[in-house]
């Protein structure tokens, strides 16, 4: 019988800074065996930065940490692993270029040296296990890892983690990313793992999937650490007034009905993409807010793409209606009054070395220029408008995105699309990996772009947000409408689920 | 599980140790503006001392303001290259083949704007290449620069034949030089990449295009023109350097520009600017690093050191300066995120 409720990790008093924002402040606490641990805060709570100090990706400002009973202070991510500590991180932790299982065994290829050879043949066979260890038969190791898909990709690296069976596994941000089957297997994962007398820390902002999967919770606010909370005292209001601080009203969704214009705006038609697509039609109308819903890879990623010009369109066309433009590509397409949230944030959506304010004002070139030149003026007045207006968390405008949290990060992103006014907007996944405070403001945030007269496509893998925002909710399936359904009819989930399958 | 509830936010202290405290300078933006001054002052004083201010002297003076005008030039031009994200070594053969074929003109018809006109069109036209070869065949611009040096430095030696050299008239050089030509000429252009850089549409674009080029694209920004107008910035600072190259020596010779694309490298570098492109580019880091390298150059060989360690030196200055300005991921993938 494994031994449950022994000491594995102990967090004593630590500090973390990033130059002179606090990330955490004096932190204690314990992670047993036979546990599933779930930290749960606002976006920029510390959540990340506690996992990832005690993952070996970032030392301690201060403090001391224990594993096993001894001191723990790993010098980086492969001594944590080699300890048994593994963590899947929240943004794309594979390479692209190179194959699926070379990332599998990234930074251990030494087992597979035959002289001066990497034997890959034994390494691809050695993924094929390490991906059927955790119930993965469909994906090739011996392929690049571009060919695959985000929530694929995610599967590797949960393979990867696994492969080296960790004592204890920290799943960062990660199920937000999956769709139901790959959110199934994590969770099968860490159950297995902690009736194993391991131990598991979840990160997640999904609040019914944190009361569901975990033991205990552990809360964070600003870095410190709130309060523990056993299963038995879960209670979904008690725990969201201590992640923010106040109160959270149950529902911030629009409660409205109020309709869409019949002018279309723009329209897909009859479009055939390389992958995914094929004879696709869609229309967007003038102040609708159109939910695109499915599996992950439904295709339904691929539709926003397309009908921003981001991927090839080889039949077909993408128009928008009142300006009579087809769009070929994303210039054409943003000099034409669109804009494009990707679900890509820090890869596609963000310089990252860049501060806020030219993020923002990355946008506003046009409209803060005076013939071929810039004013300064108007474009700091361009930018401080939306730093004001989002709450944005830093210490000036000049501070670079990559310091900042998640959450303030998709806020930059929102504030240089709704600083450029856009009239059509497509939001894939805006909400992904952000917290229910950051949530409730963009929600309010389309609600009100909407009512300015502005049309939305909001891609998600998240029911409850399509069925809680939207006007009209199109569900795919391989490639295809399924079923299209009105807010006026009212949502039903479990049709809705019917059709996705 | 034991738990602490310190929630005493508002008496939090900083706990920063000593490689934080440097990374939180390092990445102040004031601190980044100032480096490079710095970093001339204290070679200016070095040198001033070792040599007992005979570094001061106006002859000196003058040839290090002399060679940093040639330098400064490429390397301001060169930025836009940089920021970009791209790069380009060929600059020292453009600027030779240039310079050859503006003196070929000169002494074809004797008329000194020909001379200008010709030097300035040539260059321009050789990068306009070089840029096509990237952007409309997709070969890196790093690979077209190293094969294209090798193609215009053989025209060049074949131009200029078997002498090695061509001369032009002493009269025409020092008219040139004395009439203020080159000063008017490098301030009109520093002011002009000036604008460009921090004032336009363009220039703003071409720094995100080189921190992300996706994202950048996703913004409607076009990657195309705007590495075009990267080269012909710098295609316009390598013409002028080439005549400002041949009035300094009122020759032209197989030797004119070699060397040229190092030093224009260092001088970027030592300005404070990355050669990987992105937010972190300027337009005078080209200036200012080029006052520093022109400055170490005969500082050094004025305190005795033999000219091929000064080459060493040199080396090992960019290699560190790169290896500081460069941001190094940790070895898996992993995101820095609190």
């Amino acid at each position: 019988m494994p031994e449950k409720g022994k000491v594995l990790v102990q967090v004593k008093d630590v500090c973390k800074n990033f130059g002179v924002t606090i990330a955490l402040s004096h932190v204690d606490f314990v992670v047993k065996t036979g546990e599933i641990r779930g930290l749960i805060g606002e976006n920029g709570s510390g959540k990340s930065t506690v996992s990832s100090i005690i993952a070996g990706m970032q030392p301690a400002s201060s403090g001391e940490m224990a594993y096993k009973g001894k001191p723990w202070k790993p010098k980086d991510v492969l001594e944590a692993q080699a300890a048994g500590i593994g963590m899947i991180v929240q943004e794309a932790g594979t390479i692209a270029n190179i194959s699926v299982a070379e990332n599998i065994f990234l930074g251990s290829y030494q087992k597979f040296r035959k002289g001066p050879i990497i034997d890959k043949k034994a390494m691809v066979t050695e993924a094929r296990k390490a991906l059927e260890k955790i119930g993965v038969t469909h994906i090739n190791p011996a392929l690049p890892a571009r060919m695959y898909d985000m929530q694929e990709r995610k599967l590797i690296e949960i393979a990867k983690c696994m492969y080296n069976n960790p004592e204890l596994l920290i799943v960062d941000e990660t199920t937000t990313a999956l769709s139901q089957s790959g959110r199934d297997i994590i969770y099968r994962i860490m159950h297995e793992m902690a009736d194993a007398g391991k131990a598991v820390m979840i990160i997640s902002h999904d609040l019914n999937e944190m009361m569901e999967q975990c033991d205990t919770l552990t809360v964070l606010r600003d870095g410190v650490i709130i309060d523990n909370i056993d299963k038995a005292d879960f209670d979904p209001d008690d725990i969201k007034q201590k992640m923010v601080g106040r109160e959270i009203k149950g529902n911030y969704y629009r409660v409205d009905n109020d309709g869409y214009s019949d002018e279309v705006v723009l329209k897909a038609d009859c479009i055939t993409t390389m992958h995914s697509l094929l004879c696709f039609d869609l229309e967007l109308h003038k102040q609708e807010i159109l939910g695109i819903g499915g599996l992950s890879d439904c295709g339904m990623h691929t539709v926003g793409r397309a009908l921003y010009g981001l991927e090839m369109v080889v039949d077909g066309e993408v128009r928008i209606s009142d300006r009579n433009v087809v769009v070929k590509n994303a210039q054409v397409a943003f000099r034409n009054g669109m804009g494009y949230v990707s679900k890509n944030r820090d890869t596609e959506s963000l310089e990252l070395n860049a501060s806020i304010y030219n993020n923002i004002a990355s946008t506003g070139y046009d409209k803060n220029s005076t013939g071929p030149f810039i004013n300064p003026f108007k474009e700091r007045a361009y930018v401080d408008k939306q730093v004001r207006a989002l709450m944005i968390k830093c210490q000036n405008a000049h501070q670079p995105v990559r310091a900042l949290s998640g959450g303030n990060k998709q806020k930059v992103v929102f504030g240089k699309w709704c600083a450029d006014d856009a009239d059509i907007l497509i939001l894939d996944c805006p909400t992904r990996g952000v917290d229910i405070g950051v949530k409730a403001a963009m929600y309010q945030l389309i609600y009100d772009m909407k009512k300015q007269g502005k049309s939305i496509i909001m891609i998600s893998e998240e029911l409850p947000e399509l069925m809680g925002m939207c006007d009209r909710l199109l569900i795919m399936r391989d490639g295809q409408i399924s079923g299209e359904f009105f807010r006026k009819d009212g949502y039903d989930d479990r049709t809705l689920i019917e059709y996705m399958i | 599980m034991t738990a602490t509830s310190s929630a005493n936010t508002s008496g939090k202290e900083l706990h920063l140790n000593w490689k934080e405290r440097v990374d939180v300078i390092r990445s102040n933006r004031w601190f980044l503006m100032a480096f490079p001054f710095a970093m001339l002052a204290l070679i200016i004083l070095i040198f001033g001392g070792a040599t007992g201010g005979n570094f001061f002297r106006v002859s000196v003076l003058k040839g290090i303001l002399s060679q940093a005008i040639i330098i400064g030039t490429c390397a301001t031009g060169v930025s836009f290259i940089y920021s970009n994200g791209n790069l380009d070594i060929s600059i020292g053969a453009v600027l030779g083949m240039g310079a050859t074929l503006g003196v070929l003109a000169y002494n074809a018809t004797n008329i000194t704007p020909l001379l200008i006109l010709v030097s300035v069109g040539v260059s321009l036209g050789l990068m306009a290449f070089n840029c096509t070869m990237s952007v409309v065949c997709h070969i890196k611009t790093i690979t077209v620069a190293i094969v294209v040096t090798q193609i215009y430095s053989a025209i060049t030696t074949l131009l200029i034949g078997g002498a090695g050299t061509i001369d032009i008239a002493y009269e025409t050089s020092s008219m040139l030089e004395d009439g203020g030509f080159r000063y008017i000429a490098f301030f009109g252009y520093f002011i002009l990449c000036l604008v460009v850089y921090h004032f336009t549409r363009i220039g703003r674009e071409l720094r995100f295009l080189g921190g992300n080029e996706t994202c950048a694209q996703q913004t409607g920004m076009s990657s195309g023109k705007a590495t075009y107008v990267s080269f012909l910035m710098a295609g316009l600072g390598v013409g002028l350097a080439a005549v400002f190259s041949v009035i300094d020596v009122s020759a032209v010779s197989v030797e004119t520009g070699s060397g040229l694309g190092m030093d224009v490298m260092l001088a970027t570098v030592l300005g404070g600017m990355s050669i990987f492109g992105g937010s972190r580019s300027n337009a005078y880091a080209g200036l200012i690093g080029a006052l520093t390298v022109a400055a170490l150059n005969k500082g050094l060989l004025m305190v005795g050191v033999p000219s091929a360690f000064i080459q060493g030196i040199r080396g090992v200055i960019f290699l560190a300066l790169v290896y500081m300005n460069s941001e190094r991921r940790d070895l898996l993938p992993s995101r820095m995120q609190f």
